[in-house]
Formats: C-alpha cells, sequence, structure tokens
C-alpha cells in the first residue's frame, strides 16, 4: 500500500517514513502543501497524511482543495494542534481521522490499516480470499489454516492483490504499491514476488492476465 | 494593628475630654470672679449694716439672717483692742491690723476678711474661701454633667458612623476573598464613597494590568507546549525506532537521529527560557554600563569558527566608540542571534558584516548579510514568537527574533529590517540610546 506523507518537520517526516516503511507500506514524503498537490496529482495514493501546519499551502487548503476535485482518498491528519476545535475542523472539511502529535507508531499503523480497511469496504481485519487469510496488523499468513511465511515485500505484494480480488494490476501499478520514491526498484521483481508466492500458496492464487498484468481470483 | 475606627474614636473622644475639661476650667474661673466680687461686696454691705449700738451678742437668729449658711463669721472689737462680740467663739480668727480687704491663711482654710471701723470699733466680718470656690465648682460641674453624659453617645455615634463609612471596603474585601486567581474583572466603582474611589479605581487598573500579563503569560505557555510538542514527538518516533531496530547498523542510525532530536528539543526549551527570561516585567532590568565596542568583538570571535566552515565572511565594518545603559549577557545573546540568523540564512561566499556606529544620542548596531532578505509584508511578523516563514528551509524554533525584540525592548531599542545596499540581502539596525 502506498502512502503519501505530508510533514514540513524533517526529524518527524524522516521517523515517519522509516516507521510505515518497515510496517510494509511504501512511503512518499513531501514537506510543503504545493509539493502535495503535485504529488497527488501524479501517483495513485492509497492514503494520505497530512499535517496541518505546513509552508506554501496549510493542511486544510489542500484537503479542501482534494475533496472539491471529488478525490476520495482517505485522510489521516497529523498535528500538534490538540483543541476540540481543531480536531472538528479538520474533520469538517474532510478528513477520515484525526491524530495528536506525539503519536505513537504502532498506533499510526493501526489507523492507517484501519483507514484501508474502510477504503476497501471491509470491516473484517483480516483479508479473506478462499482459504487464504491474510492479517495485515501482524503479517501473518495463512492458507487452509496452515501457517505461511512470507517476505515484507511478499505479504505487500498479495495484499495489494487479495484486498480487491477480481482486478488487475499492471506491473507498474505494484511496483508503485511496493516502493515509495526513496527506494529503488529493480527491473523484474514483481515477476521474481509472483513466482514466490506461486510457489508458496499455489499457482492458482495469482493468476497472469497477459498482456495486462496479474490478479487474485475472486473465489466462489 | 491600628483601626481607623478605633483611632477616630480615641482622638475624636479624647479632643471632646479636653475641651469639656478646658470649658469646665473656664467656667470654674469665671464663676469665682465673679463670686469674689459678689461676695466681696456681701460682706462689705453686712459690716455697714452692723447695728452700731449692740455690743452685746446678737440672738443667733438675727446671725442666720446675716447669712451664717455662707459661713460668715462677725468680730467686733472696740478701739482699745477689747472684744465686743463673736458672732461664732468656735471660729475665731484673729484681728486684723489693716481695714480693707484681705485674705488670711488658717489652720481652717484661707479666709477672706474684711475690716471696718464703725463708731470705734473695730468691725470684722469674714468668709471662708471654700464657700466661693465651692460654689464655683458646682456650677461648672452642673454645666458640664450633660455634656460628660453625651461623651458615651458621642463615642457610639462616632463608632457607627464610621462603621457605615467603611462598610464598601468591608464588601470589597469579601468581594476579592470570593475571587479565584482567574477571575480579575474589575471591582465595580458605583456608589463608592469619594475616599475610596482612588483606592479602587487603583486596584482596577492593577487587575486590568495583571489579567494582561497572566492572558500573555497563558498565550507563551500555550504557544510553548505547542511548539515542544514536534521536537518531542521527533524523539518518541526516534525511539520507537530504535526499539524495532534488528541490526547494529540501523540502531546506529536510529540513535544518531535520537540524538539529533535531543538535542533540538534542549535547544528550543534553551531559547523558550532565554525567551522567557528576557519578556517584559519578568526580571528587574539591569542597567550597567556596556561597552558595545567589547560586545561586538566578542560575538565577532564567537561566530568566526561557523562562518568559516560555513564559506562565509564575517567582518566587522564601522566600529565607532559607544556605550550604552543595559545587561551585558542580554544584549550579547541579542546580537548573537541576529549574526547566527545572518549567516545561516547566507549562501556559501556571502559576506555576514556587523557596524557600529554613532548617530545623534544614539548607538546603531547593524548586521547585514548577502541573503535572501525578507520582504517587506513579512518584515513585521517575524518577531512573532514561532513565526516561521513558509519559504524557510532551515530548521530553527521561530523564537530568536522574538528574543532580539523582547531584549530591544527593555533596552528601549528600536529595530528595523530593511534591504541592504547593494542587494540582495538583509540590513538589521538596533538603534540604542546611548548612556
Amino acid at each position: 500500500m502506498r502512502l503519501l506523507l505530508v510533514e514540513d518537520d524533517a526529524m518527524i517526516g524522516e521517523s515517519v517514513r522509516a516507521g510505515l516503511q518497515q510496517d510494509g507500506f511504501a512511503v512518499d514524503w513531501v514537506q510543503d502543501g504545493r509539493a502535495a498537490e503535485l504529488a497527488l496529482e501524479a501517483n495513485a495514493y492509497d492514503t494520505l497524511l497530512l499535517d496541518l501546519g505546513l509552508p506554501r499551502k496549510s493542511g486544510l487548503d489542500v484537503l479542501a482543495a482534494l475533496r472539491r476535485r471529488g478525490n476520495a482518498i482517505p485522510v489521516l491528519i497529523l498535528t500538534a494542534r490538540d483543541a476540540v476545535a481543531d480536531r472538528v475542523k479538520g474533520l469538517d472539511a474532510g478528513a477520515d481521522d484525526y491524530l495528536v502529535k506525539p503519536f505513537d507508531l504502532e498506533e499510526l499503523a493501526a489507523r492507517v490499516r484501519a483507514l484501508l480497511r474502510r477504503k476497501s469496504g471491509r470491516a473484517d481485519p483480516v483479508v479473506r480470499v478462499g482459504d487464504l487469510i491474510l492479517n495485515p496488523a501482524t503479517h501473518e499468513v495463512s492458507l487452509a489454516g496452515k501457517p505461511v511465511s512470507l517476505s515484507a515485500r511478499e505479504f505487500a505484494l498479495i495484499h495489494a492483490l487479495a484486498a480487491r480480488p477480481g482486478v488487475v494490476y499492471s506491473r507498474a501499478q505494484l511496483e508503485e504499491k511496493l516502493y515509495g520514491w526513496d527506494q529503488e526498484v529493480e527491473s523484474n521483481t514483481v515477476e521474481v514476488y509472483v513466482h514466490a508466492l506461486r510457489r508458496k500458496l499455489g499457482a492458482h492464487m495469482i493468476q497472469n492476465v497477459r498482456g495486462v498484468g496479474y490478479m487474485v481470483p475472486r473465489q466462489s | 494593628m491600628s483601626s481607623i475606627r478605633r483611632q477616630l474614636l480615641l482622638w475624636l473622644l479624647s479632643g471632646l475630654a479636653l475641651a469639656v475639661v478646658v470649658a469646665g476650667a473656664r467656667i470654674y474661673v469665671q464663676t469665682l470672679d465673679e463670686a469674689n466680687e459678689l461676695f466681696d461686696y456681701h460682706l462689705q454691705q453686712m459690716a455697714a449694716s452692723l447695728p452700731s449700738d449692740s455690743f452685746s451678742p446678737l440672738p443667733p437668729s438675727s446671725m442666720e439672717e446675716l447669712g451664717a449658711g455662707d459661713g460668715l463669721v462677725v468680730q467686733i472689737w472696740d478701739r482699745n483692742g477689747l472684744e465686743l462680740y463673736f458672732s461664732r467663739p468656735a471660729s475665731r480668727l484673729p484681728q486684723r491690723a489693716a481695714l480693707g480687704f484681705s485674705t488670711v491663711e488658717t489652720s481652717r482654710g484661707s479666709w477672706r476678711v474684711f475690716s471696718a471701723l464703725e463708731q470705734n470699733n473695730v468691725v470684722q466680718v469674714a468668709q471662708p474661701m471654700s464657700v466661693r470656690r465651692n460654689l464655683a465648682a458646682g456650677m461648672a460641674l452642673r454645666a458640664l454633667v450633660p455634656l460628660l453624659l453625651l461623651l458615651p453617645v458621642l463615642g457610639m455615634l462616632i463608632w457607627i458612623t464610621v462603621g457605615r463609612g467603611l462598610k464598601p471596603l468591608d464588601r470589597m474585601a469579601s468581594a476579592l476573598d470570593r475571587r479565584t486567581p482567574d477571575s480579575l474583572e474589575a471591582l465595580p466603582e458605583a456608589g463608592l464613597p469619594r475616599e475610596i474611589r482612588p483606592l479602587v479605581q487603583a486596584l482596577n487598573d492593577l487587575l486590568a494590568r495583571l489579567e494582561r500579563a497572566l492572558e500573555s503569560q497563558k498565550a507563551f505557555i500555550a504557544d510553548a507546549a505547542h511548539e515542544l510538542r514536534t521536537p518531542l514527538t521527533a524523539v518518541q518516533l526516534q525511539i520507537q525506532l530504535a526499539e524495532r531496530a534488528t541490526t547494529d547498523a540501523e540502531r546506529e542510525q536510529a540513535f544518531v537521529r535520537l540524538k539529533s532530536g535531543q538535542a533540538r528539543a534542549a535547544h528550543l526549551v534553551q531559547q523558550l527560557l532565554t525567551l522567557a527570561r528576557q519578556e517584559p516585567g519578568i526580571t528587574a532590568p539591569v542597567h550597567a554600563s556596556v561597552d558595545l565596542c567589547e560586545l561586538v568583538r566578542m560575538v565577532r570571535s564567537e561566530y568566526a569558527p561557523m562562518a568559516a566552515s560555513m564559506h562565509i565572511g564575517l567582518d566587522i565594518g564601522e566600529q565607532a566608540q559607544a556605550g550604552v545603559s543595559g545587561d551585558f549577557e542580554a544584549l550579547r545573546v541579542m546580537l548573537s542571534n541576529l549574526v547566527d540568523n545572518a549567516i545561516r540564512y547566507t549562501p556559501a561566499g556571502g559576506a555576514v558584516d556587523i557596524a557600529l556606529r554613532l548617530r545623534g544620542r544614539d548607538a546603531v548596531l547593524e548586521v547585514s548579510d548577502t541573503g535572501p532578505g525578507i520582504p517587506p509584508g513579512d518584515r513585521a511578523r517575524v518577531f512573532d514568537r514561532f513565526y516561521r516563514r513558509d519559504e524557510t528551509q532551515l530548521p530553527g524554533s521561530g523564537l530568536g527574533l522574538a528574543i532580539v525584540k523582547n531584549i530591544a525592548d527593555r533596552h528601549g531599542a528600536a529595530i528595523t529590517l530593511e534591504d541592504r545596499t547593494p542587494g540582495p540581502g538583509l540590513r538589521v539596525s538596533i538603534v540604542l540610546p546611548r548612556a
């Protein structure tokens, strides 16, 4: 899952990015409101993490413009403004959640997972496709009740595909979900991970739609 | 504890008592004078009216008529000194050689004596002075008793009136008593006696000033708490990353980040403390003689290494001899902050100049740089606490210029920001009144 982090403070931005990457998210980080808008136009993000006190364009303005354009991306506000009035203002401007600094990395990751869950129309914290069960919080995977061990990237890839069964993702889209700007994308990595996943979960789990991309088929 | 009511009571009653005593004494003296005159005349009349042919003792009844009630004693001698008559043998008086009035001291007190020659006999009429004194004292007392009886009544009246007059003070005291530390609204001034109103007005002024000070402190604390959140958030996140680290390299990197986060929080706290100390009205102003030349040299040598490492020339331009009255340490912090800012905003290869010149009765400290400058629209706001310009990419607390402003204010100095000539760049001038 790919997130856009908008945070003007270098120390906080760096740490949040590092922490979320460890949790298996691809994170792009920008430091001002204008850069955030450019990034949002250029890339498809699954969630926006937005600070309010930003240079050049305030977080609330970015949010308002985003919603005006009809962009429904889940937005989590990260801010030091803790007054109830500020929270209400943030949520009413179109944010889905509000987290006050200082916050905990675990809680931030959990809230991001909750937002992603809601976005995909799920209430169940685990992703189920047939007898495959993925737990995004713990990265535990089981197939027909047996645990399966996956690397972080493998998990991210199967999670992205299994979250929306029947939807075909191109290689480029999958790369976007796996890598932030700061991470090198090696050629044919998606193929390498798909190969590994098929070996561990069974070849039928991921279908190759020739010329288009990959999907996890819907289970009846 | 002094009490207005008791003091008034004491002094008013003492004054009244003194007046009563003086009045009594006057009545006594006056009455005594009049009694003397009257009784002397009486003695004379009596001597004249004694029957000249009577050599036998007068019947006691006629003596009563002659005024025995006034303690009169009548004695008659013939020319040869032979006693002819004593009205009261028990209170015999010596024969007076001189005729007319005289006052005689006897073992029974002093007597007023009138001697006269009546047909070859010496007639002497005498009266104890105590009779006159008693009369005068009696008069005086009768006049004073009602006044004396009035004293307690007056005392009570004073007590009550003063109490009523001071009632507004009591009300004010209990109104103030009920207040919590943050209820600083003005006390009502309506219906107050003229004597108390200035006190209440002064109190209200104080309350208003206190409220403003408290408001600015509250705002400061709220700002400070808000600003401290940022470095604390960074530190908390860095700690979590350090905990999660699985390899030595990761851990090392996490600790490097953690240290810089901690240093940043410490710097912010230091800046906040400096700002709080320089807040007007927090600490007593220091008025020592400060040599600005020394200050400039000191700050330049302090920042020379930093400037050199960033390839920026740090020089002292014009340097006049100038001294001001103030706090050396505070002025050093002020100039350091300006020089620090100038160096950090100046690109490598640029120059920062410190100048000290005289202008009329003022000394002008100038720091100019070849950085990007500050657009005129932003110049007023850069002194606000925690204000950071959008274009600013450098880390900082946003407090440096607020500290500069506070210190300048405490020294009665004016700050101007202008474009450096030739541009681009910023020139900050601080105009200090010379000692």
